[in-house]
């Protein structure tokens, strides 16, 4: 009996040793699970088949909110459509925000496009910036580094295994990344538009240039009068290639390529959203794409 | 011999082009690795850099706010504006007069929305949300007729109780049933459901109290809520002895699939009358949302309410139910219809001397969002749930409002 009793109290301790780690998208799911590894359990809040700024709150979500002791966020706006509701009924004071379980990843990423002024009149502008950061294979590390800190911070036993994964990790990526890198300095055609502004920090990353967005201004609907101006630039500008995400409508960007023979190519804006459940797939696959 | 070394000559030359191919090849290979590593290191390095540019720039700013600004903690402030203009079979001066047999009598319905045949300017609305302390979080609406100001709700609640809980307090909606403890400008259309409007009023339940939620410790969502609040509302409460009137729930969610969610609860509201007998209200509701796409769903909504009222020599048993389906083509346009029955009506009905049956209401909408933050609604109801002047009037309405909501507005519950 007294053996049951020490085993179960054990079991359960080491059960209660797996850090509950809610994530709000699946690219910083991937990458806590490569610094946390056996040490942590990941849910993904958002699904990556859909708009990161509107994924819908439904009440299975605040069960998982609710047991989470650390819950990252990509921050820079991208979840005030959603999130702040579903923190506030989970009940949950580790991962309030200002709480030891909050880790807003955007406060350790160097933002581009910040506006010099914000209005609603601009449609759904951030702000803090371009929050799509993710896209970014060079921004991995910063992310992973931000993890560790934060995971010795909550769980200073286990700080050696944390330290030990990062930089076992730090050197796979630093090795993808070279293959990466020299993969993209072999791609010649660097005009693109895209549907939002979801992929300038690859494309900042790689000198593309981005000559505008399908919609007209972000989170509006395309419309016929924006469609032509940018049906005319593609074909003076010689642009080849549409960016186009998963979850947006791809009617118009299809009706533009008809118009001006460039390539409609569905680019993953996180981790899965068209196949693929490593992160080197997840570049891979927009480095693939792109640079076709 | 001169032979022999021309020979060994021409041959050890000729190996030695080869060799010097071979090796020239590796070098430019090794050279390749190092430019690869170089590059590696030299992006690294140049992050390294940004970075510490990007801290000695911290460093280096100084404060220049105000020296006693306090603009850091502003709370988020949003103005909901809500307007209509309608067209209706019924007058503005009779309107008023319109009553729902067995619940609302003449002259005892309040109509803050949409009154009137023409324009209407329903509500400035002012919302305020802001942290107060590591604690407590405070929400305010200052709700603002033509008219009229009124604090729709004002309350704190709790962020860091341990064990799941949370409590609220302060003038706050009711979390009983599902539409109750959302905002006119938020649910899906218009006009408030029938047996709301005819139980609680236009303002559903909502008064001074206290609520104490707790989330249970499962997978699947599991929430159970008790609130006590004043029970001013008169037309199921409304004893002013004390406060009267104590409510429960039980709401859960299962997700079938990726895309189906089910979200359903039960509701009691126990209160006490203006003749000091009691009030039990139960509700059933059910929420099911097929996500189609980001901008694309279909929202089946419904709720059963039963009021059973105690006047001392009897009871009234009383009982309505909605049912709504929601279609959101888009991210700007979304259609919907809805069902609205008194299914039974318990009371003494005979002062009427007609046949008070079949209280329905048929509506359906056309939802046009040019953005999150903007709203034209046009909507279409069949109204036979009325009767004025000792007759029953079907009242048909035609209106298009429009709602916004600017500034720092915080996103809405599921």
């Amino acid at each position: 009996m007294k053996k049951i009793i020490t085993l179960t109290v054990l079991l359960s301790t080491v059960l209660f040793a797996s850090i509950k780690i809610d994530a709000t998208y699946s690219t910083l799911g991937a990458i806590a699970k490569k610094i946390g590894k056996d040490k942590v359990s990941i849910t993904v809040l958002g699904s990556p088949k859909y708009d990161p700024h509107f994924i819908v709150p439904k009440p299975s979500l605040l069960s998982k909110l609710r047991r989470a002791d650390l819950l990252i966020i990509n921050g820079g706006g991208l979840e005030l459509g959603w999130l702040p509701p579903l923190i506030r009924s989970a009940n949950n004071p580790n991962i309030q925000n200002g709480a030891k379980g909050f880790l807003d990843i955007s406060h350790f990423v160097p933002m581009i496009d910040v506006p010099t002024s914000v209005s609603r009149a601009f449609g759904d502008v951030h702000a803090q910036g371009n929050p799509h950061y993710s896209t970014d294979p060079h921004l991995v590390l910063t992310i992973a580094n931000a993890i560790e800190q934060k995971l010795e911070n909550l769980d200073a036993n286990n700080a050696t295994y944390y330290k030990q994964n990062l930089a076992d990790f730090t050197k796979e990526w630093n090795g993808y990344l070279s293959k990466i890198d020299a993969k993209m300095a072999t791609c010649k055609d660097k005009k693109v538009v895209q549907y939002h502004e979801l992929f300038n920090y690859f494309l900042d990353r790689y000198d593309f240039k981005s000559y505008g967005t399908v919609e007209p201004l972000p989170g509006i609907a395309p419309s016929s009068k924006h469609t032509v101006k940018l049906i005319n630039l593609i074909k003076q500008s010689g642009i080849k290639t549409i960016l186009q995400d998963v979850y947006h409508e791809k009617k118009t960007a299809r009706f533009i390529a008809d118009k001006t023979g460039a390539k409609v190519v569905v680019i993953p804006h996180d981790m899965g959203a068209v196949g693929g459940t490593t992160l080197q797939e997840f570049y891979n696959n927009i480095a693939d794409r792109l640079c076709r | 011999m001169k032979k022999k070394i021309l020979l060994s000559f021409f041959v050890a030359s000729s190996l030695f082009a080869d060799a010097e191919l071979d090796a020239i090849k590796e070098q430019l290979k090794q050279q390749k690795i190092i430019t690869q590593r170089l590059e590696a290191k030299l992006s690294m390095l140049e992050k390294k850099q940004a970075k510490q540019q990007v801290k000695i720039e911290t460093k280096k700013s100084v404060n220049t706010s105000a020296s006693f600004s306090q603009n850091a903690y502003l709370p988020d402030i949003a103005l909901i504006l809500n307007m209509s203009a309608l067209s209706r079979n019924i007058s503005n001066n009779d309107y008023p007069n319109v009553e729902i047999p067995g619940f609302i009598n003449k002259g005892d319905i309040h109509l803050p929305f949409n009154k009137d045949k023409g324009f209407n300017l329903n509500y400035a609305e002012v919302a305020m949300h802001s942290v107060v302390d590591p604690y407590f979080e405070a929400f305010a609406n200052f709700h603002l007729h033509p008219d009229e100001f009124e604090i729709g709700e004002a309350y704190i609640q709790t962020t860091s109780l341990p064990y799941s809980l949370r409590l609220r307090a302060g003038k706050f909606k009711s979390h009983f049933g599902r539409i109750n403890s959302k905002h006119q400008h938020s649910w899906h259309f218009d006009s408030q459901p029938i047996i709301y409007k005819a139980l609680f009023g236009p303002d559903g339940i909502s008064d001074p109290g206290v609520q104490l939620q707790w989330m249970a410790p499962t997978d699947t969502y599991l929430m159970f809520g008790a609130e006590a609040m004043q029970g001013t509302n008169e037309r199921s409460f409304g004893e002013s002895d004390k406060n009267n009137l104590y409510i429960g729930y039980i709401k859960s969610s299962v997700d079938v699939g990726d895309n189906l969610s089910i979200l359903g609860g039960v509701s009691i509201a126990h209160g006490k009358n203006k003749t000091h007998h009691k009030t039990d209200i139960y509700g059933v509701d059910l929420t099911l949302r097929e996500q189609l796409g980001s901008y694309n769903a279909l929202i089946w909504q419904s709720e059963f309410l039963q009021r059973n009222k105690d006047l001392g020599n009897k009871t009234d048993k009383q009982a309505g139910l909605y049912s709504e389906l929601i279609y959101q083509y888009n991210n700007n346009y979304s259609f919907g219809v809805r069902y609205d029955d008194i299914t039974k009506n318990d009371t003494d009905l005979s002062a009427y001397g007609i046949d008070t049956s079949n209280l329905k209401r048929y509506t359906a909408m056309v939802e046009y969002k040019p953005f999150p933050m903007s709203r034209l609604r046009l909507s279409y109801s069949h109204d036979k749930t009325k009767v004025l002047d000792g007759k029953r009037k079907d009242i048909d309405k035609v209106m298009l409002s429009i709602n916004i909501a600017a500034g720092a507005h915080g996103a809405h519950d599921y």
